[in-house]
């Protein structure tokens, strides 16, 4: 294993507020992650500090092994194109283009132009005049186009219908199979990209409050559903994450079960069920939520 | 884990190439449009120097001549390279730092580009100069190239160092500028300008009371006009350098 990112007690603060607040992480080279979390949780700033654009107030952080602020050596293998990135004004998509391969020394040309006709991005019109869903797809194609070995998608899919962001996700597997490289995919639509995500790191008002193995995290939690008298009793005792009923029924997400465990859940009459990534990112922010409300 | 060795960056010539050309991909606001707008002020100009040379006596044509030399169109193209250094440093800063860009290759490529902007407008505004001189004022007694303010009597050489000293003067205090804007945005161009404005009435006060505006007068004298263009270069630099300690802090906002 080689760790591409190294993060250690990091923290942004602005004033009072903790942007990101005593984050430390390892990210794996040649891996997508999944940096997950709501809006505003801190996601723009921690992906800020880890390319050098904003500045820590505490705590160290590694990219391939060197600091990343104002080092051109690791700068120069990272491309961080953010939801909210400026074009010059007077640019067009072509000179977008055309100005990319200076600054990566991977980017493919041919991949580039396959990708604008994926997106029918129009090369010629002025930056300001591009839809929300076309500026985005000018991240997502030098995104994709310049194959930095470190590559940065914020919530790169804005404006995007829902055949164009199934592109980009088509596009980024196809291309991370032949070109393996490490990915970070900020996101809060996380159903869409589950499937895409090998790590997760969700991050929650400035906090990491997950960072575990995208198929760990899958297994890590389970529905059972059954009568409400069979279904208290099954899970008496046990970590529980959501709680829902229906008449006589009760449906109630508990943290991961071992096959014993299941064998006997089925010997009760219980249906297990798999939880989505989203309903359980959903549900273990609320905990924290609870257990942040506790402490307050 | 283990961790990547990284190979050595790229060369920092290549760096800093790979800047200018970004500031060069689109070429119409550093380059086209203010040749186009020069060019819009020159013809408006001939236009007014074959009215007036046309509706006078030939009696007059050399006093009116002496007057023109005051003129100030092209005084334009200088102030309006602070508004260029502005615009440019503004909106790729946030696009360049997206690339991978160190803030540090970032602003010594803009310099560079800077003066290689200032070099060609220099270039250009000599030869305009020259031309100038040559044609007796484009046949109409016209001064736009030779105003007073460039200094009178230069080689073409002097002649091209006054404007390039002026055009570096501007686009390296709109770097500062920009610098400003950049960093702390509206706020902290506000300030900037209160504490200009400050400084300035203050060292006008100080020469009042002080009595000193003959050894001004006195200073520019000796300096002379390519003395005193020298001089600038002074500001120059250090708005150059001001401008660095304030943008290598600065983050790309929304």
């Amino acid at each position: 294993m080689t760790a591409v990112i190294e993060v250690d007690g990091l923290t942004r603060r602005y004033g009072s507020l903790a942007a990101v607040d005593d984050a430390t992480f390892t990210l794996e080279g040649n891996r997508i992650h999944g940096l997950l979390g709501r809006n505003g949780a801190g996601k723009t700033t921690l992906m800020q500090l880890l390319t050098g654009q904003e500045f820590a107030s505490s705590g160290t952080i590694r990219v391939f092994g060197q600091s990343p602020v104002e080092n051109a050596s690791v700068l120069q293998h990272v491309s961080f194109i953010k939801e909210s990135q400026r074009y010059p004004e007077d640019f067009r998509p072509k000179h977008v283009l055309r100005s990319a391969p200076w600054f990566f020394e991977n980017w493919d040309a041919d991949f580039a132009d396959r990708l604008v006709d994926d997106f029918r991005l129009p090369l010629n019109t002025r930056i300001k005049k591009l839809s929300r869903g076309q500026l985005s797809a000018i991240g997502v194609i030098v995104g994709l186009a310049s194959r930095a070995p470190l590559t940065f998608f914020d919530e790169p899919y804005l404006g995007l219908d829902a055949v164009a962001r199934q592109t980009f996700y088509d596009r980024l597997l196809e291309d991370y199979a032949e070109h393996p490289r490490t990915v970070v995919l900020s996101t809060h639509l996380i159903d869409e990209v589950a499937n895409l995500l090998e790590h997760v790191l969700v991050i929650d008002q400035g906090r990491i409050i997950i960072d575990q193995d995208a198929d760990t995290l899958r297994g890590s939690a389970t529905t059972v559903v059954g009568t409400r008298a069979a279904v208290d009793a099954f899970v008496a005792g046990r970590e529980i994450l959501h709680r829902d009923g229906l008449g006589g029924l009760a449906t109630v997400t508990v943290a991961g079960l071992d096959e014993k465990e299941r064998a006997e859940a089925s010997a009760a009459g219980l249906e297990l069920g798999a939880v989505s990534l989203q309903q359980l990112i959903i549900r273990m922010t609320n905990v924290s939520e609870k257990e942040f409300e506790h402490s307050a | 884990m283990t961790t990547i060795t990284l190979p050595s960056p790229r060369p920092i010539t290549s760096r800093l190439l790979s800047v200018m050309k970004l500031h060069f991909a689109n070429p119409w606001t550093t380059i086209t449009l203010p040749w186009i707008i020069l060019g819009t002020i020159f013809a408006a100009n001939l236009a007014i120097w074959a009215l007036i040379f046309m509706n006078t006596p030939a009696s007059e044509h050399a006093a009116i001549a002496r007057g023109f030399q005051w003129s100030g169109a092209s005084l334009y193209i200088f102030v309006y390279m602070m508004v260029v250094a502005i615009q440019a440093i503004n909106v790729t800063f946030p696009f360049a730092l997206g690339y991978g860009v160190t803030r540090r290759d970032y602003y010594l490529g803009t310099s560079l580009q800077f003066v290689l902007l200032s070099v060609m407008y220099a270039a250009g505004l000599t030869i305009l100069a020259e031309i100038e001189k040559a044609t007796n004022g484009w046949g109409l007694g016209g001064r736009m190239f030779t105003a007073a303010y460039f200094g009178s009597g230069l080689t073409w050489y002097e002649q091209f160092f006054v404007f390039f000293a002026m055009l570096v003067f501007f686009f390296f205090v709109g770097a500062a500028v920009a610098a400003v804007f950049v960093r702390w945005k509206a706020t902290g161009i506000t300030f900037f300008f209160i504490a200009l404005g400050v400084a300035v009435l203050a060292a006008l006060y100080l020469l009042t009371l002080t009595d000193s505006w003959p050894a001004v007068g006195r200073f520019f004298e000796t300096a002379g006009w390519l003395g005193s263009y020298a001089w600038s270069l002074i500001i120059t630099a250090i708005s150059c350098v001001v401008g660095y300690l304030i943008l290598r802090r600065a983050t790309p906002r929304t």
